[in-house]
């Protein structure tokens, strides 16, 4: 690397999170849920509430890995991840870790969910 | 490699950096963890959490139960608005496009739709937001009640594009608010959840545009001396001056017919910024100032088309606290370098850049806009695992001298004293806000000192 890109690069520190990274539209995920829809289910882990605390909450950033998230189904983002261990990858989402931010924007997610939806977007990543 | 502010901004390094030093946190024993805001600094346990599906199951909860509530939205506030140990209510079944006006270009949204998940809901149907918010996690409510802002001279916070809204208050009553309410109108757009809960809003929107962002390296001085002409030049123009610096990044933001161009920053350039950052924090405050100057010169502009609500919002590639008060545009450029100069004088050891940007006035008896002048918007942030209060404790007090007025949902320390003089219809609020909760349901111990409420 030569010295213009090494002071370039480090000039890189005063701007740090001003963003600005452009991030791909994630808004597909969305679905219109009119009030009065309801769609809780009653048992805290089953397939349709997870399904729907992953829309609202983890494809913000799951889709497109926007920030660094790992992608849902992308083995390469998982496996490294998994590899550490279920307990530690539930734990940085409770308290947050790096640009996780603590609860996954789910306010409403119990440990179980958070486990649930763990699985489910490693889902068929070999472990 | 061109240099650009994009692929300056982009980088994840201390997030890493500071991520591996964070504290173990024991997590609560029952399935339900405790509650955490976006950066990690509040922590509270609610009793319960509950999540209506529908607006008569919120009225239904609030004559159903006592004890206090507090409604959260992505948790993004820095201040502790949400921290409660009664019930939480989260609105995450609340959300997504309700109706619209395709004459009006009006839209009504439930109250727990993100921001980012508006752009293209809306551009379906032929409608784009007017401005927006730097970060775009947030929920509707939560966004429009703290007060939150996007950048303009032209432009209110998002209260100010509110055309009606749905409050439930903690007497169980529904509440369709319009401009003809006036008062409740204008306390309720922006009320931080202390007249109960919001559970919908209609906006005024436009109809769906590109915009085109340029980005450069100007003198702070010079700039601040320009600002005024180029604020009422651009569409949206603001400036992030850089710390232990004579320089800003300078973003200007104009409606284009160009062609989407938005690339992605590349990982390449995005890894090479992380290993220069690894050594750059291990150079002292007092030291930098030469060398950030000298690199600064040597940033190349930039630009990027894409729809308004890519160009508007940004993704943070890490966590934060931040304070932010806005001044009025008169005292802004003053405000400003008092703030930088304070920073520099005191080694303050942040390398993260300030934001500086004009607001118009609105209608809304809170919002940090309120009245009939436009304000500068400054902010500080400080990297979510560093103790943010003794950077935040020096510069508070300058904002405090300029009759700076706080943010809802950042970090300050005022309370119902000091907001009174402040806010002309502070007084009001007050009042209302004990007509529409005289149990004080609503409040924590936050909102008891903003309000001047006693436990």
């Amino acid at each position: 690397m030569n010295y213009r890109i090494t002071l370039l690069i480090t000039t890189a520190i005063m701007a740090l999170s001003i963003a600005g990274c452009g991030a791909p539209d994630q808004s597909s995920s969305i679905e219109s849920n009119p009030l009065g829809e309801r769609s809780l289910a009653e048992s805290p882990a089953d397939a349709a509430r997870v399904a729907r605390l992953w829309s609202q909450s983890c494809a913000l950033c799951h889709v497109t890995g926007v920030a660094g998230a790992p992608r849902a189904g992308n083995a390469e983002d998982w496996a490294p991840r998994l590899a550490t261990g279920k307990a530690l990858l539930l734990k940085h989402t409770i308290e947050g870790y790096n640009s996780m931010p603590p609860l996954g924007y789910c306010m409403s997610c119990t440990e179980s969910d958070f486990s649930a939806l763990i699985d489910l977007m490693a889902e068929g990543v070999a472990k | 490699m061109k240099m650009s502010r994009r692929t300056l901004l982009s980088s994840s390094v201390i997030a890493a950096l500071y991520g591996a030093a964070r504290p173990s946190m024991a997590l609560a024993s029952s399935d339900q963890p405790p509650w955490r805001n976006w950066s990690g600094a509040l922590v509270s346990h609610p009793i319960a959490r509950f999540s209506p599906a529908t607006e008569a199951e919120l009225a239904d909860f609030f004559a159903s139960s006592s004890g206090p509530v507090r409604p959260v939205g992505s948790g993004h506030s820095f201040s502790p608005l949400v921290p409660t140990d009664g019930h939480l209510v989260v609105l995450d079944q609340m959300t997504g496009l309700l109706k619209h006006d395709a004459d009006a270009l009006t839209a009504t949204f439930a109250a727990g739709t993100r921001l980012g998940d508006m752009g293209s809901t809306l551009n379906n149907i032929g409608q784009a937001m007017l401005n927006l918010p730097d970060i775009d996690r947030q929920t509707l409510a939560g966004a429009t009640s703290t007060g939150t802002h996007g950048t303009g001279i032209n432009f209110k916070s998002l209260s100010g594009y509110v055309t009606q809204l749905r409050l439930i208050t903690p007497l169980g009553e529904h509440l369709d608010i319009t401009p003809a309410d006036k008062d409740l109108f204008n306390a309720a757009r922006v009320s931080v959840g202390a007249l109960g809960v919001i559970t919908q809003m209609t906006l005024q929107n436009r109809t769906p545009y590109r915009l085109k962002q340029t980005s450069w390296i100007m003198n702070t001085n010079e700039a601040l001396s320009q600002f005024d002409q180029q604020a009422a030049t651009h569409r949206h123009f603001e400036l992030f001056p850089l710390t232990h610096s004579d320089y800003s990044i300078a973003l200007a933001t104009d409606e284009t017919d160009e062609a989407v161009n938005n690339p992605p920053v590349s990982p390449e350039d995005e890894a090479a910024f992380d290993d220069a950052m690894r050594g750059w924090m291990l150079v002292p405050p007092a030291l930098r100032k030469p060398l950030v100057n000298g690199l600064a010169e040597m940033i190349e502009p930039s630009s990027r088309v894409d729809v308004s609500h890519r160009i508007l919002t940004n993704v943070r590639n890490n966590r934060f606290n931040e304070m932010e008060y806005s001044v009025p545009i008169a005292a802004g450029a003053e405000c400003l370098q008092e703030v930088l100069r304070t920073i520099e004088q005191k080694r303050i050891d942040v390398v993260f850049p300030l934001e500086y940007r004009y607001v118009a006035p609105d209608d809304t008896w809170l919002s940090m806009s309120s009245g009939d002048e436009g304000h500068a918007a400054i902010s500080i942030h400080r990297i979510a695992t560093e103790d943010y209060r003794p950077y935040f404790d020096v510069i508070e007090p300058i904002f405090w001298k300029y009759h700076g007025r706080p943010h809802w949902g950042k970090v300050h320390s005022l309370g119902a004293t000091e907001l009174l003089a402040l806010y002309p219809e502070f007084g009001r609020f007050q009042a209302l806000r004990e007509k529409l909760d005289p149990q004080g349901r609503m409040l924590n111990d936050h909102l008891r000192k903003l309000f001047g409420v006693k436990s």
